[in-house]
């Protein structure tokens, strides 16, 4: 019994140490000005694919290499009253989202994000691929929400030469952190197929579709 | 100690005993009494509206009611163990009486009428929570969880869409809460309300909001992996700052 | 080891117990291991393993561990001896009952009452072992509002566990050590009605405990231990270790109520009418009387869960038609006589001991039995008070607050019960005693905090918050709990042969009771505050309370160290016990330490109840003269005796 004890615990403190993947800094380069003023400007790369092949689970996809995933991690760190530009690489396709709400630019710069290289404000809630979604308790730091759709790649879109994926969207967009704080983010286009409402697996797995955003 | 009163006068010892458990009884009531008024509306925080200020009072006035009951059980437990008690094991047994039936029957009327107040006080402050908000023109917002952030649309100012909640003071307000995936629950703390939002129907509530700032909302049902982050805020302004903010979002009020 | 045991050189030649003579846990083990493996080989190669195949792969593999599990134990040789016609002898009865055997009956399908009930005590401890472990690991990543020490998934899932096990602990942790062990003997009973179902019922538990730890390594139970659906349908295969679990805990319970009950319906000693038979066995029977109704409710929710997680089902899905009103109303079906099948034999265990420590007879026997019948019968009946704020019914919310408030007015019967038995007693303070008091100072708390969570628009701020944690630790924990180690320094003893040591026991009392206030009004502070529950990150405006309440929660695991310590070391090498320590009349303390394999040489005949302290045919003084181990049945040597089974008679 304690043998079995010792052995559940030891799954937990695993458990728990493993899903702390590995943290991705934002590199800052130089000021921007922004509406508050001079800032510094700190950038980040992400991407999402449809499957754990590319992202941070290892070369064979880890323990469930058909979830999709953030890459190439999802514990990130941006600093503090800052303008922060991320870039997001979107190989995955995607559908209808449940709440259009989440089809627009929330709490950017502008309230707008470029997609492709095009400005918008919103994406068709009808192709959305994954939302990048930031909050917090707001109570413990500087409120910080953002909301940022990530457009679906189409199903019959060519897959890159050399490559598992087709060609992706690529999004940018800008937000401005306040003071020192403890963020997490997550995914609103329910994408965890095979699970009840979408929304287990991947999108209920810190390091897939949900991560952390350390402001310091 | 207990050996030598035994002795005495059993009448008057008894007489004695009851009294000084009268004395530990009120000493004790009144304290809990002021703790009743003291700390647990206080700790619940500020009300912003009235049925938090019903909740609040509930809490006082439950306290109050129970304070004399806690201090009966609490006084003889503790006189007992000072007065009753034996040194090591007892060398003899106490009085063989085996129940007192006006005292049983005392006890269970009184908490009788304890509980028909309790349910009086509930029904009437159920009555006077729900019914105002039904009432007059209410402002109506639809509130979706889903895993896990709260978005709030309003119907009748042109689809208004946020992730925070603006409310303008003194206005009746009906919730209509639905989820998009699992359970949760909608709860605006410092209001006093609270209802689950539940996938494929509609739940209802409804508040006045009667105090200016900013308030916290928070799911209490446990929804997943970032519960405990599903939160957001509360905004109550003037009804001119409402409509301003109706305007700006693309409303029209 | 087994080899060994059937070269026993007391019956060499003995062929008495058949198979059995050759299973026991490691035999069971095996048999588990081996049929889990081929379930999993099976299921695997059938079903694609992928994450859609995985809920299924699990279902079927740990279900035919825990079918392994039994067969390895040997709880199928009776029912198919029967079928095939064969009935068993006298030896292999006695064989059975553990005749003979030492150390290793404890480690079989041992039919002896007695043997089970101390199976059912090492369970419990396992299981409260391991679920206060998850304690500390919540209370430690609550320390401060952002810790890190869990990250969120690990925290959901031991908040699922730690509820599930308590609960669990809590519910068999006292009918199953002490009703198993002393009940029947405190009837007159040389056995229970039923006992092969009676190890049947521990061994299904035993089979069950790995398969709710194995959630640990399945992606835990995300869904607290209530397991509410849709969420439920969402979760990583725990959740089907959790359903395992249920309908196996089910069965269980389904099997030792009607053995239980059974027993004390026809299995009393002669002259035992119910106004002469004591509180503990209608806290017991009221316990499990509850649960045959209960459980299967739940066990049916998890049937329901099963077919939507592994069949594509739509019960709770709203989606498809179904309604996670189903699921709650299921669970709280079950969920609310469940809190009272908890507490009642803990009270009634109190009610036991105090007239014991108070030498008075017990105050208002009859209250005491209506208090329990009443609860009984009003518990199942106010369910719906957890779904206040669901939205289910809010027409409801009145009736279901009468009916919630009507439970008052009997547990307050209760509290009069025991005032009334300490009054004007001779009150000797040892840690039962104390536990009893320890019961007073909480259950008022745990009561009172009710009466709020009662009220409909007092819930609709409080329902879901850490005020409701607070609530059911404080019943559940403070009343139930503390009932419990009060059973268990009491009857110790009698179970164990010596004394718990007094000491360690008073240690571990103040370290548990005053943690345990500690913990829990720092908790009810955050919970007015608004602090949610199972959460595992908090406003800023909750640390100063949950701080407090991680320090007093670090006292009662020093607490709880202690008490293991005092049982384990008490066990070993404690004082040996008399017959009688206390001077207590109920009939388990006429028999001999240790007890004889069918407790009494001759059933007795009881002819007044044992709660006669300080009555007229009693001797002056409350203490048994012959404190010394007595024969039952051997009644010229016994007289008028204050054991409440005087004239004892001779003859079955």
């Amino acid at each position: 019994m304690a043998g079995t004890a010792a052995v559940v615990l030891t799954g937990f403190v695993l458990t728990n140490a493993g899903a702390t993947p590995g943290l991705l800094r934002a590199t800052v380069n130089g000021t921007a000005a922004t509406p508050q003023g001079v800032l510094p400007h700190a950038f980040l790369k992400l991407d999402t694919y449809p499957d754990s092949a590319a992202g941070p689970h290892g070369s064979d996809g880890g323990a469930h290499p058909d979830w999709v995933t953030y890459g190439p991690t999802s514990n990130l760190e941006v600093p503090a009253h800052s303008l922060v530009t991320i870039t997001i690489s979107q190989y995955d396709s995607g559908g209808t989202i449940t709440n259009p709400y989440f089809a627009k630019a929330v709490g950017t710069v502008g309230g707008t994000i470029e997609v492709d290289g095009k400005t918008e404000t919103e994406i068709d809630p009808d192709a959305v691929g994954h939302t990048f979604t930031i909050h917090a308790l707001p109570t413990n730091q500087d409120p910080l929400f953002v909301s940022v759709p990530l457009p679906a790649v189409a199903d019959d879109a060519p897959l890159v030469e050399g490559s598992d994926y087709a060609a992706p969207h690529v999004v940018t967009f800008s937000f401005i952190t306040g003071g020192r704080g403890e963020y997490i983010w997550n995914c609103e286009y329910p994408c965890g197929d095979g699970y009840y409402a979408k929304f287990g697996g991947p999108m209920s797995t810190q390091g897939y579709m949900s991560g952390s955003l350390n402001v310091t | 100690m207990s050996a030598e009163s035994i002795v005495a006068s059993p009448k008057r010892r008894r007489r004695d005993e009851v009294r000084h458990i009268a004395w530990l009884w009120l000493g004790l009531t009144i304290l809990l009494v002021l703790f009743s008024i003291w700390v647990p509306a206080r700790l619940m925080g500020p009300p912003a509206s009235p049925t938090m200020r019903a909740v609040e009072s509930t809490m006082t006035v439950f306290s109050i009611a129970a304070s004399p009951v806690a201090a009966l059980v609490w006084a003889i437990a503790i006189y007992s163990l000072f007065r009753w008690k034996s040194r090591g094991e007892p060398t003899e047994d106490g009085p063989p009486f085996r129940g007192n039936g006006p005292v049983t029957a005392s006890w269970a009327i009184v908490s009788s009428v304890l509980c028909v107040f309790l349910l009086i006080w509930g029904l009437a402050e159920m009555t006077s929570t729900t019914s105002p908000a039904e009432a007059s023109n209410p402002l109506v917002v639809n509130v979706t969880g889903q895993q896990w952030v709260w978005t709030f649309s309003y119907p009748d100012q042109g689809d208004v869409e946020s992730d925070q909640l603006y409310l303008p003071l003194n206005r009746p307000v009906v919730f209509h809460v639905s989820s998009r995936d699992v359970i949760h629950s909608f709860w605006v703390v410092q209001m006093g309300i609270k209802v689950d939002a539940n996938p494929g129907v509609t739940t209802k509530t409804s508040v006045t909001p009667d105090k200016l700032g900013v308030f916290d909302i928070r799911c209490a049902e446990l929804c997943g992996l970032r519960h405990a982050d599903m939160e957001t805020s509360a905004h109550v302004v003037n009804p001119a700052d409402f409509a301003a903010w109706i305007t700006q979002n693309g409303g029209h009020t | 080891m087994t080899a060994a045991l059937v070269d026993q050189p007391v019956e060499p030649v003995s062929t008495a117990g058949g198979m059995l003579r050759r299973l026991n846990l490691v035999t069971a083990i095996a048999g588990g291991l081996i049929l889990g493996l081929a379930g999993w080989l099976i299921s695997h190669s059938l079903l694609q393993d992928d994450d859609l195949g995985s809920d299924q792969v699990v279902l079927v593999t740990l279900s035919c561990w825990a079918a392994g599990f039994m067969i390895g134990i040997g709880a199928l040789n009776g029912p198919i001896g029967w079928a095939l016609g064969r009935d068993l002898r006298h030896e292999d009865e006695l064989f059975l009952a553990g005749k003979d055997q030492g150390v290793a009956r404890y480690f079989r399908f041992t039919t002896d009452h007695k043997v089970v009930g101390i199976q059912y005590l090492v369970v419990t401890m396992v299981l409260f072992a391991f679920g206060g472990t998850l304690a500390m690991l919540i209370r430690t990543n609550l320390i401060s509002p952002h810790s890190h020490f869990l990250n969120p998934q690990t925290y959901n899932a031991i908040v699922g566990l730690h509820g599930l096990i308590m609960i669990i602990a809590t519910i068999i942790m006292v009918t199953g050590p002490f009703g198993n062990f002393i009940m029947p003997i405190m009837i007159g009973a040389r056995d229970m009605a039923f006992p092969r179902l009676n190890a049947l019922s521990l061994w299904l538990i035993v089979a069950a405990i790995p398969t709710i730890l194995s959630a640990a390594v399945l992606g835990g139970i995300p869904t607290g231990w209530v397991g509410y659906a849709p969420l439920a349908d969402q979760a990583p295969p725990g959740m089907d270790a959790y359903s395992v679990f249920i309908i196996i805990f089910a069965v269980s319970s389904a099997v030792a109520g009607a053995n239980i009950t059974t027993t004390v319906l026809t299995m009393r000693a002669r002259g035992m009418s119910w106004n002469r038979t004591p509180i503990f066995v209608y806290g017991t029977v009221a316990s499990v009387g509850l649960a045959i109704p209960a459980f299967p409710l739940f066990m049916a929710s998890q049937v329901l869960l099963q077919v939507d997680r592994t069949q594509g089902g739509q019960f709770f899905v709203a989606s498809g038609g179904g309604s996670p009103w189903l699921y709650s109303n299921l669970f709280w079906l079950m969920g609310h006589p469940e809190v009272y099948v908890i507490l009642i034999p803990a009270l009634a265990a109190l009610m036991e001991l105090t007239p014991v420590f108070s030498r008075r007879p017990l105050f208002s026997f009859n209250a005491a039995v209506i208090s329990i019948a009443g609860i009984v019968g009003l518990s199942i009946m106010v369910w719906a008070h957890h779904m206040y704020a669901s939205g289910w019914a809010p027409d409801l919310n009145g009736p279901f607050m009468l009916t919630t408030e009507m439970i008052s007015v009997p547990t307050g019967l209760l509290f009069l019960v025991i005032l009334g038995t300490v009054w004007r007693g001779r009150i000797w303070t040892t840690v039962p005693m104390m536990a009893t008091y320890a019961m007073l100072w909480n259950f008022i708390i745990g009561g009172i905090t009710g009466i709020y969570l009662s009220d409909v628009p007092a819930d609709y701020a409080l329902h879901g918050s850490m005020f409701v944690t607070a609530h059911f630790h404080y019943t559940l924990m403070g009343a139930g709990l503390t009932g419990a180690i009060g059973a268990l320094a009491y009857w110790f003893p009698k179970m164990t042969g010596r004394m718990l040591n007094e000491r360690a026991g008073y240690i571990s009392f103040w370290f548990v009771q005053i943690g345990f206030n500690v913990t829990f009004l720092g908790m009810f502070a955050v919970g007015l505050a608004g602090q949610p529950r199972r959460v595992v990150t908090y406003a800023q405006l909750f640390a100063a309370g949950n701080f407090v309440s991680t320090i007093g929660a670090y006292s009662i695991g020093i607490g709880m160290l202690v008490l293991l310590y005092a049982v384990i070391n008490s066990w070993l090498h404690g004082q040996v016990a008399p017959a009688n320590p206390w001077g207590a009349k109920t009939l388990e303390w006429t028999v001999p330490n240790p007890i004889p394999l069918e407790n009494f040489e001759v059933l007795p005949v009881v002819t007044s109840d044992a709660y006669g302290y300080g009555e007229e045919d009693e001797p002056a003084s409350g203490i048994d003269p012959e404190r010394e181990p007595v024969l039952a049945g051997a009644s010229a040597d016994l007289g008028p005796r204050p054991v409440g089974a005087s004239n004892v008679e001779g003859g079955p």
